[in-house]
């Protein structure tokens, strides 16, 4: 008897349940309805990050080596041959281009 | 994407707050959760896309807890079960649950048995068990994990159900066709 309601009634839910509902723009309604996640270990991260090169910097009197190398530069920039100047300017491009690289991953981050 | 397992999506979402992930995870298991809660609310498409948003919310904010223990789709399915019961609580906060049946929405008014109609017979926790184990195809084990009932309450709102359920089929000549 319970075998029989059992078969009965699986017939009965194949027949008229829905299988496969189809997704028509929910998951989009979803995905816009999410609140802002705070995401502690990207935040816990980059403080770690600030907090050794902060530490790093006064350790090793990072602002002496920054203002010998500021100042050598300086002095050497017009006898430097062209080449060198080059490099120098490819760096700064190269670092620029670290930075926007940075901003564009950041905001893609922040629209998502 | 497509080939990633949950765990690695669920890892993406916690670790990265990837939305990306997430947003595969729900395209993944939306057709069984907004299904679950079609057959709990007898059809009714609106409040049940609601109630499935509403558990997609709470998994994305609690993804963290997910310790993988069950599978993902188990997980997911206990907060839906929770979900509905909320609903069903907030929607009339001093009566008994087992006593509120909601209105079917008849699929198809010419048919002489309608799905939703055959399920407004049960109670909500018959109506869940019925669901979950021949329209979603999970075991007692499955259904004691997803709803925290014991396996013994399981079988006996199985039981049941699947009495009034057939009674109902056999009274209105279905069993004949």
């Amino acid at each position: 008897m319970t075998e029989d309601n059992d078969l009965l009634l699986r017939q009965f839910f194949a027949e008229t349940a829905p299988q496969q509902i189809e997704d028509n723009g929910f998951t989009e309604q979803v995905m816009r309805r999410l609140p802002m996640r705070v995401n502690w270990f990207t935040h816990l991260w980059t403080a770690f990050c600030i907090l050794v090169a902060l530490v790093l910097f006064t350790l090793f009197h990072g602002w002496e080596l920054l203002f010998v190398q500021l100042e050598v530069f300086l002095r050497t920039m017009p006898t430097e041959p062209l080449l060198g100047r080059l490099f120098m300017a490819a760096a700064a491009l190269f670092g620029l281009f670290l930075v926007g690289v940075g901003e564009l991953i950041s905001s893609e981050i922040a629209r998502k | 994407m497509a080939t990633l397992t949950d765990i690695s999506l669920v890892a993406q979402v916690a670790v990265l707050g990837n939305k990306r992930a997430f947003d595969e995870l729900v395209r993944r298991y939306q057709s069984p959760v907004r299904r679950f809660f079609l057959s709990q609310t007898l059809g009714d498409s609106q409040l049940s896309d609601d109630l499935a948003q509403d558990t997609f919310i709470k998994a994305y904010l609690n993804i963290g807890k997910f310790r993988g223990l069950s599978s993902f789709q188990t997980w997911l399915m206990r907060i839906a079960y929770n979900v509905f019961y909320d609903h069903v609580r907030s929607q009339k906060p001093t009566g008994d649950i087992d006593q509120q049946a909601p209105q079917p929405v008849y699929e198809n008014p010419t048919l002489k048995v309608d799905l939703y109609a055959a399920l407004a017979l049960l109670k909500p926790d018959e109506r869940s068990c019925i669901t979950l184990q021949l329209i979603d195809g999970y075991d007692i084990a499955k259904i004691t994990d997803i709803t925290g009932m014991k396996e013994g309450t399981v079988k006996s709102h199985l039981s049941r159900g699947k009495e009034k359920m057939a009674t109902y089929l056999k009274n209105n000549g279905y069993d004949r066709r």
